[in-house]
């Protein structure tokens, strides 16, 4: 098996989280995990990448090259667009309907795309992928925090390379006690959400 | 099977030096190398230290070495830098216990002030062996060869890793503690540690500084021996007679262009400084060109070209000196084309890809919602566009204030230049006033002798100390004004008022940043007076008081009125808080995204903001 997942977000949305569940599932299922993050040298707002690649044979680049991303989560709108062409040729995407402004388009020196113009170009681009609203549901079961536990519960439910009973026992067990029921419930709902995106009763 | 645990290389190489019983670990934290020592205090029996700058950590490491104990230097690249004179010493004086220095560099400068490549300060200016791993595994075994090494050939031994592979995470294998089995002693060896210039009557008079220069230079055989020896450098046979000259992080993306393109070259895959020369020569003899890929700087190249010279060995040698881009951070991308280029025929089996055709806007650095700094910032832009001062900068978060919105620090350098360089502006004859903002940790870092220089020299400025009790940046590392230290243990705070004070600064007033007015006010008097005015605008990191319950601030739920904005943008432009939007020529509120530190009511001059 060959899997390149990048996660796309804003810092504080708790990308590395989701990678290290991921990590830590695929591990246990014998596979080879090699994992990096690309972060600037703010602590919060700024641009994160996860890259997480796993393989049967020995991985060597940290990095995923442009072009082989597999499956790309957008925590924000526009870092996915900002990684979009890492994706493979058949890579897919599962988005989350969130935008962080940037201080430039506050200022209006810059502009945020519009929803039509980003719904044209991912429609453009030929690549199959979900919109789901995983911060909002996020909110709904108390935290926006819980962004992340949302959309790993999404990924699950899109691809069939992971085991979603198998991959709640790990979030489970690194949840601290105290948002353990939160975040098991956020998992759910994530996949309730591709579900329904998927058209699935 | 041996144990396997998923480390990040930081992690992996603090595990390395605890496996091989390293007792003092000591560093200054920063991106891309903090996790290391991070890792190493989990050890009750290894003591762990945030120092206040990299020369001292280097010179807490070697006071222990020299007690035959094992110790580590941890830095990055910058650090390193500051480090160079006791490492321009420490090379001639050599080690008793195995001493390893950690130099993460940072190649695309993507949490650093320049993009520089250390192993040309720790290798070819100061003589020492270094190591550039490929993968967190290496890194890890090349900790623990090096404590060895070190002891082995009384040097110490530089591990340099870049960003990629301080911050890749893999299965790692754990082995068992180990130390040394010495007993810590200190026993005299004047010859070696006085470095002076004495003249050596042993000697018939040569100065000591020749001497051990000499022994420096008698070591590098030994080293060479070592290095041909290494399981860190090997040949994997291929087709063609191109050889691929793969380096630290070099041999992770040739491998990988390798796996893509469905090829096997040629590789000569290094991880040793100095080259082995007879490994490098068998190679080349097969080969009429290499290709050298290193990050970041052309120097194996530039070795390979000397080594071949006095060889007479005749071979094309192309690398980062221009066939590859002569900046910027090494990638699979970067190999694959230059294969292409090699090989026109390998083109189609690299992968497309295509950016969306849409504009995408960057994304720049900001201060955090909620943080202090912003109403400190926001005050100080105020007052120094009133007077037309000029205000210096320095490195913290803080420094987000420089860019766009508010463009408020004129220049930024290293660690501690802000004031010495507001001494230079002063001195320049201007008549526009002079500020210089400065954080905590970078204060005690450097800072406070540029400070003291300015106090002495009675120079006009205000000088301005960002305190907010930790050193925020690189993931809040205490720093000599916090009260405990990295493992929790009681510490004393250096107090900054009290310092300035008594290094005789005109006056040391302490605001709180949170409260815009008190700000105003403090600069206001500080700029009429004469010499040093030092304000220190304290107030816990939101994001650590957040996390520990102790914020600055009694959180205020704050609304915007449209009818009274009138779009102004004084609270984008002077003050710039991700929570305040601006859309149709008004500002709003992101509920969502605010603090409710309330901040930007006293920002608005029309009191839309309540």
């Amino acid at each position: 098996m060959n899997l390149n997942i990048l996660i796309a977000g804003v810092g504080g949305q708790g990308n590395l989280f989701a990678s290290s569940i991921l990590a830590e599932y695929f591990i246990n299922q014998g596979h080879e995990v090699l994992a990096v993050e690309t972060i600037g040298a703010a602590q919060r707002g700024g641009s994160v990448v996860s890259h997480l690649r796993i393989s049967d044979d020995e991985i060597y680049s940290p990095l995923i090259p442009a072009g082989k991303v597999d499956i790309i989560l957008g925590f924000e709108t526009l870092e996915m667009l900002r990684n979009f062409q890492m994706l493979a040729a058949d890579g897919r995407y599962l988005l989350n309907d969130y935008q962080e402004p940037t201080v430039l388009c506050n200022m209006e020196m810059d502009t945020y795309p519009t929803d039509e113009s980003i719904a044209a170009a991912l429609k453009k681009s030929g690549k199959k992928g979900y919109l789901i609203k995983a911060t909002e549901c996020a909110r709904e079961i108390g935290d926006s925090l819980l962004t992340n536990v949302v959309m790993v519960g999404a990924l699950c439910q899109l691809s069939p390379l992971l085991n979603r009973q198998e991959v709640k026992q790990v979030l489970a067990g690194k949840s601290p006690v105290k948002v353990r029921e939160p975040n098991l419930k956020a998992f759910d709902a994530g996949g309730a959400l591709v579900k329904s995106a998927m058209g699935q009763p | 099977m041996a144990k396997k645990e998923y480390l990040m290389g930081n992690e992996a190489m603090g595990r390395g030096a605890v496996e091989k019983g390293v007792k003092v670990v000591a560093g200054y934290p920063g991106t891309p190398a903090s996790e290391v020592l991070e890792y190493a205090a989990k050890y009750a029996d290894v003591r762990v230290e945030w120092c206040i700058n990299e020369k001292v950590a280097l010179e807490i490491a070697l006071g222990a070495s020299l007690c035959h104990t094992r110790a580590m230097a941890v830095m990055k690249h910058n650090g390193t830098n500051v480090a160079l004179d006791f490492l321009m010493h420490l090379n001639y004086t050599g080690v008793r216990g195995g001493l390893v220095l950690i130099s993460g560099d940072d190649p695309g400068g993507n949490s650093s002030q320049n993009e520089e490549d250390s192993r040309i300060i720790t290798h070819l200016d100061a003589h020492l062996p270094v190591f550039d791993p490929w993968c967190p595994q290496e890194a890890k075994d090349m900790v623990r060869a090096a404590f060895e090494l070190s002891e082995k050939t009384e040097l110490c031994f530089i591990v340099r890793p870049v960003m990629r592979v301080c911050h890749a995470r893999s299965q790692v294998s754990l082995e068992e503690i180990t130390g040394n089995g010495k007993e810590p002693f200190f026993t005299d060896d004047r010859s070696r540690f006085i470095m002076s210039a004495v003249k050596e009557p042993e000697a018939g008079g040569v100065l000591r500084p020749v001497i051990r220069h000499r022994w420096l230079n008698k070591k590098q055989p030994e080293l060479l021996q070592i290095m041909e020896d290494s399981p860190f450098n090997h040949v994997e046979k291929g087709e063609g007679n191109i050889g691929l000259v793969a380096c630290g992080i070099g041999y992770a993306y040739v491998r990988e262009a390798e796996k893509i393109l469905g090829k096997k070259f040629p590789v000569l895959k290094l991880g040793t400084l100095p080259l082995p020369g007879d490994k490098v020569a068998g190679f080349a003899h097969r080969m009429n060109k290499l290709v050298v890929y290193e990050d970041s700087e052309p120097i194996v190249e530039g070795m390979l070209k000397e080594l071949f010279y006095d060889r007479d060995i005749k071979v094309e040698i192309v690398g980062r000196s221009g066939f590859l881009p002569m900046e910027g951070e090494l990638s699979t991308g970067i190999v694959l084309k230059s294969l292409a280029a090699l090989y026109p025929e390998l083109e189609k089996s690299v992968p497309r890809t295509a950016p969306l055709e849409i504009k995408i806007p960057v994304r720049t650095r900001t201060q955090c919602v909620g943080c202090a700094y912003r109403g400190l910032l926001h005050a100080l832009k105020l007052m120094a566009r009133k007077t037309h001062g000029v205000v210096t900068g320095d490195i913290g978060c803080y420094d987000a204030g420089s860019f766009l919105p508010l463009e408020l620090q004129s220049t930024i350098y290293c660690m501690g230049s802000s004031i010495p360089m507001a001494t230079g502006v002063a001195y320049s004859g201007t008549k526009q006033p002079v500020f210089s903002i400065i954080g905590d940790s970078t204060f005690f870092h450097n800072g406070v002798l540029g400070l003291i220089n300015a106090i002495h020299n009675a120079v006009d400025m205000v000088a301005i100390v960002c305190d907010n009790r930790t050193t925020a940046m690189t993931g809040f590392q205490p720093h000599p004004g916090s009260d405990t230290d990295i493992t929790g243990r009681p510490a004393v705070a250096i107090d900054i008022a009290k310092l300035a004070t008594a290094a005789g600064a005109t006056s040391a007033r302490t605001v709180n940043p949170y409260n815009i007015a008190e700000v105003a006010g403090a600069l206001e008097k500080a700029a009429k007076e004469k010499g040093v005015s030092v304000i220190i605008a304290s107030s816990p990191c939101y994001l650590l008081g957040r996390r520990n319950g102790d914020i600055g601030f009694t959180p205020r739920k704050v609304s915007l009125n449209p009818d009274l904005c009138n779009g102004c943008k004084i609270c984008i432009e002077y003050f710039g808080c991700p929570a305040i939007h601006f859309s149709n020529k008004k500002a709003t509120i992101d509920q969502a995204a605010c603090v409710e530190c309330g901040m930007c009511v006293a920002v608005c001059q029309r009191g839309a903001i309540t």
